[in-house]
C-alpha cells in the first residue's frame, strides 16, 4: 500500500473531509489529475466535476465538487477549498435537473456577459451533480 | 402634575411599544441562531480562503498583471478609482450597527487622496437610502441584501465587481463589513480585495517587521494589534511568508491560477462578509431590542409610581371635599335648628 497523506476538503458549508487518504483524483482544466503522497508542492485549479479519493481501507470515496483551489504542502498534505462538495447520495437529482433546465432556459435568452457566464457555470454544476448522482445510483 | 388619564395613556402607549420590542427581540434571537449556525459552518471556508490567498501570494512570482495593478499603464495613472463595498442592513432598529458601517465608509471617502474618484456599492437598504439621499456616488445597479446570504448572490456580486475592475472602471476595491467576534462585541473591518499584494511587497513588509525586534514600528504594531488596514499585513500573510520564500509550480498556468484565485477569493469574501453581517445585524438588533425593553420597563415602573401617587392625591382631595361639604351641611342644619328654637 502506498503511504498516506492528509487530505482536507473545505466547502462553504463546512469541512467536507479531513483525514488520511492514499490517492486523490481531481478534475483539472485538461483532464483528471491524480495526487499521491510526496507530491511536489504546488497550487492548482480544481474544475467543476467529480473528485474521488482512496481511503485508508482501500475504498474509493466519490464526491461532486464545484470549482475551487487545491494546494499541496511540503509535508505532502493536500488542501482543497471549493464552493461546494457533496456526496453522490446526498444529491437531490430533482433539484439538480431543475437547475439544469433553468440554466438552459436562461441561456436561450439574451443575457449580459456576466449573466451568461453565471448561467454556464450553473449548468456545469448541475450537470456534474447529475452525473455524480447517476454513478451512484447505477 | 399630569392627570391620571394622561399618565394612563402614556403607560398604555409604552406597553404597546414594549410588546413590539419584545416581539422583535424574539424574532431576531431566532434569526440569530440560524445565522450563527451558518457562520459556524462557513468559518473554516472563510478562514481557509484567507490563508490560501496569503500562501499563494507569498509564493507568487512578481509579474505585471491587472490584478496586481502594476501594469505599465497602471503605474502611469494619476487618478485611482476606488470602489467601496459597504455592508449594511435592510432595516433599522439595530443599534449602532448600520451607523458604524456608514460612518466608516464616509471616513474612507474623506480620506481619499486629492483627485481620486470613488464609487459606493452598498449592500442593504438602509445604507443605500442614506448614501443616495445624501448625494454620494452610488452604483444604482448594485442591489443586494445581506438577509439570507447565499452563495449564488455572492457569486453575482463578485462577478459584477471583478467585471468592473477588469474593464478599468475601478482600480481599488475595498470591502467594509462587520465581523462578529462574540455575542457582545462586533468589529468593523476594512479589507482590500483588489488589487492583490505582490510578493515583493509582502516580503518587504515582513522583513521590516522582523528586523525590529522591539515591535515599535508602525507595521509591527498593526500586526500585533490586528489592525485591519489596507496597507498592513495580517497574521495569515506573516505566517505564510515566514514559511519560506520559494516559488512553487502553478497548474495549469500562472495566469489560470491567478484568475481562479481572484474569483474564488472575491466570492468567498463576499459570502463570508454576507454571513458575518447577517449574524452581526441580528445580534445588534437583539441587543438593541433587549435594552429597549429594559428601558420601557424602567419607565413603566416610574410611571406606575407616579400614577398611584396622582390617584391617591385625587382620592384624598375628593374625600376632603366630601367631608368639607358634609361639614358645611351639618353646620347649616345646626344653625337652622338653633334659629327655629
Amino acid at each position: 500500500m502506498a503511504s498516506l497523506f492528509n487530505l482536507k476538503i473545505i466547502a462553504c458549508d463546512g469541512v467536507f473531509y479531513d483525514g488520511p487518504s492514499e490517492m486523490l483524483i481531481y478534475p483539472a482544466d485538461d483532464g483528471e489529475i491524480a495526487i499521491m503522497n510526496h507530491h511536489e508542492k504546488m497550487t492548482g485549479v480544481v474544475d467543476i466535476g467529480e473528485i474521488r479519493f482512496k481511503l485508508e481501507d482501500g475504498t474509493w470515496q466519490h464526491a461532486v465538487i464545484s470549482d475551487g483551489l487545491l494546494s499541496v504542502y511540503p509535508d505532502g498534505s493536500v488542501k482543497i477549498l471549493a464552493y461546494s462538495c457533496e456526496k453522490p447520495e446526498d444529491i437531490d437529482t430533482f433539484r439538480a435537473r431543475e437547475a439544469l433546465e433553468r440554466a438552459q432556459d436562461e441561456l436561450q435568452q439574451k443575457q449580459s456577459y456576466i449573466e451568461h457566464q453565471i448561467s454556464i457555470a450553473n449548468m456545469a454544476r448541475a450537470m456534474a451533480r447529475l452525473k455524480g448522482a447517476s454513478h451512484h445510483n447505477n | 402634575m399630569a392627570s391620571t388619564k394622561e399618565i394612563q395613556n402614556r403607560i398604555n402607549s409604552i406597553q404597546d411599544t414594549m410588546k413590539i420590542t419584545k416581539a422583535m427581540y424574539m424574532m431576531s434571537s431566532m434569526k440569530l441562531r440560524k445565522a450563527k449556525k451558518k457562520l459556524e459552518e462557513t468559518e473554516p471556508f472563510f478562514k481557509g480562503t484567507q490563508i490560501g490567498i496569503a500562501e499563494c501570494l507569498a509564493h507568487f512570482p512578481d509579474i505585471r498583471h491587472i490584478y496586481f495593478d502594476n501594469r505599465v499603464e497602471d503605474d502611469h495613472e494619476t487618478i485611482k478609482k476606488h470602489g467601496f463595498i459597504v455592508f449594511t442592513g435592510d432595516k433599522g432598529m439595530a443599534g449602532a450597527y448600520n451607523h458604524n458601517a456608514i460612518k466608516m465608509a464616509i471616513q474612507r471617502i474623506d480620506g481619499l487622496a486629492e483627485g481620486d474618484e470613488y464609487k459606493l456599492f452598498v449592500v442593504g437598504e438602509v445604507g443605500r437610502s442614506f448614501f443616495i439621499s445624501n448625494g454620494y456616488n452610488v452604483d444604482e445597479n448594485f442591489r443586494f441584501s445581506s438577509n439570507n446570504p447565499s452563495m449564488h448572490r455572492a457569486r453575482i456580486m463578485a462577478e459584477y465587481m471583478i467585471d468592473l475592475y477588469n474593464k478599468g472602471e475601478l482600480d481599488r476595491i475595498d470591502i467594509i463589513y462587520t465581523k462578529m467576534l462574540n455575542s457582545i462585541t462586533e468589529e468593523l473591518c476594512v479589507e482590500r480585495l483588489l488589487p492583490l499584494k505582490t510578493h515583493s511587497f509582502l516580503k518587504e513588509k515582513a522583513a521590516k517587521i522582523e528586523a525590529d525586534a522591539e515591535g515599535t514600528s508602525k507595521d509591527a504594531k498593526e500586526l500585533k494589534e490586528g489592525v485591519k488596514h489596507v496597507h498592513s499585513l495580517n497574521s495569515y500573510e506573516m505566517e505564510a511568508i515566514s514559511q519560506g520564500d520559494v516559488f512553487i509550480p502553478f497548474y495549469p498556468s500562472l495566469k489560470g491560477v491567478l484568475e481562479k484565485l481572484v474569483h474564488n477569493h472575491f466570492t468567498a469574501f463576499c459570502y463570508g462578509a454576507l454571513v458575518e453581517c447577517s449574524a452581526s445585524e441580528e445580534n445588534a438588533r437583539m441587543m438593541a431590542m433587549q435594552s429597549a425593553t429594559d428601558n420601557a420597563e424602567a419607565i413603566l415602573h416610574d410611571l406606575s409610581i407616579e400614577y398611584n401617587r396622582v390617584r391617591q392625591a385625587q382620592i384624598t382631595q375628593e374625600i376632603t371635599e366630601v367631608i368639607g361639604g358634609a361639614k358645611a351641611l351639618k353646620k347649616k342644619k345646626l344653625k337652622k335648628k338653633l334659629q327655629s328654637q
